[in-house]
């Protein structure tokens, strides 16, 4: 097994991050994405957090330097260069936190991977020290998130591509397959196939960062049309988003907007 | 704003995304956590899509990756914070 962190703060506020996180596809830096949908999505009646669950087709491929390591056939045939992300999102806005979970769907056999994030307020000292409430200028209010990328080979431990076999019923490829692994140590090969996973995925968090960055952005600007393309009309010229910042950012809006 | 797996369900989704937006925004997030002006739209719009995933076969395995792995309860969270 093999994990990757990453610590970053965002100079927005909570509410306008989790929405930018809800909305953050499409951006010029998710063409990877093809398509979004919500699975599931309710609020614990218990504790008010809103749970949502998110399925995501990306583009993707399994990268070269694994499939040399896979036994022909493997990795390639019948992929079709796209693969399933399943997302859990919860929220607490009352606490201001959130905490994402995605994973892919398929080949979780050559390579699972579990992105985990944790979003957090940071109140900002002004903030805290007017108590009177009285013109909070919360401008300076953070936002924090903790990524934490899990990676786990199980090539070889018997649980082998399952789906696969089932789906083409084809066991020809049973024989090379066994042959294959015992002349090659098993753990050095599940090593090799999360390093190069670890590789990939600090690209990847980097990109998504600036991808949430480019929404955030758009929001504030109260670029409505931009974020939601031409739905601007459900929302009309009193953007929702521009109600967010105003709570917690660059007051500025107001003035320009109303 | 992303377009749903299944291109027949694209209208709804967008009427569902954009009522969630605004009642995220303008309710959930300001504390009145226990409306549900979007439950409507969700019905239909889940109505279309799971039936598309069912068509796909996609169903059986986003069930499977639900039930899989470490989806902690809030009371788990709770205790780690």
């Amino acid at each position: 097994m093999k994990f990757f962190e990453n610590n970053f703060t965002y100079d927005y506020s909570f509410p306008a991050v989790s929405l930018a996180y809800f909305l953050r596809y499409p951006n010029p830096h998710s063409r990877h994405v093809l398509t979004t949908d919500v699975i599931d999505r309710y609020v614990d009646p218990k504790t008010q957090r809103l749970h949502t669950i998110r399925l995501h087709l990306k583009k993707s491929k399994v990268p070269s330097g694994i499939l040399k390591l896979l036994p022909k056939g493997m990795g390639g045939s019948d992929s079709s260069g796209q693969s399933y992300i399943l997302e859990k999102t919860t929220v607490d806005a009352k606490e201001g936190w959130m905490e994402t979970e995605s994973r892919n769907m398929e080949w979780t056999g050559i390579l699972s991977v579990v992105e985990k994030q944790c979003y957090k307020r940071l109140p900002s000292e002004e903030g805290r020290l007017a108590l009177d409430g009285l013109a909070v200028d919360k401008s300076s209010e953070q936002t924090s998130v903790k990524t934490t990328v899990t990676f786990r080979s199980r090539l070889g431990q018997g649980k082998l591509l399952g789906k696969k076999k089932h789906d083409t019923g084809d066991h020809e490829d049973e024989e090379p397959r066994k042959g294959f692994f015992s002349s090659l140590s098993t753990a050095g090969i599940q090593r090799t196939i999360e390093l190069i996973g670890v590789s990939r995925t600090k690209e990847a968090v980097l990109k998504s960062k600036e991808g949430m960055n480019i929404v955030l952005e758009r929001l504030r600007s109260g670029g409505v049309v931009g974020v939601l393309e031409d739905r601007e009309a459900a929302f009309g010229p009193d953007g929702t988003w521009k109600r967010v910042w105003l709570q917690g950012k660059d007051r500025s809006i107001e003035n320009d907007k109303s | 704003m992303a377009a749903s797996i299944a291109p027949e369900c694209n209208d709804i989704k967008e009427k569902y995304d954009t009522c969630f937006l605004k009642w995220y925004s303008e309710k959930y997030l300001r504390g009145n956590t226990s409306s549900n002006d979007c439950e409507a739209l969700f019905k239909n719009y889940k109505g279309c899509l799971n039936k598309v995933l069912k068509e796909r076969g996609i169903d059986a395995m986003v069930d499977d990756a639900r039930k899989s792995g470490s989806s902690e309860t809030d009371a788990e969270f709770l205790k780690k914070s």
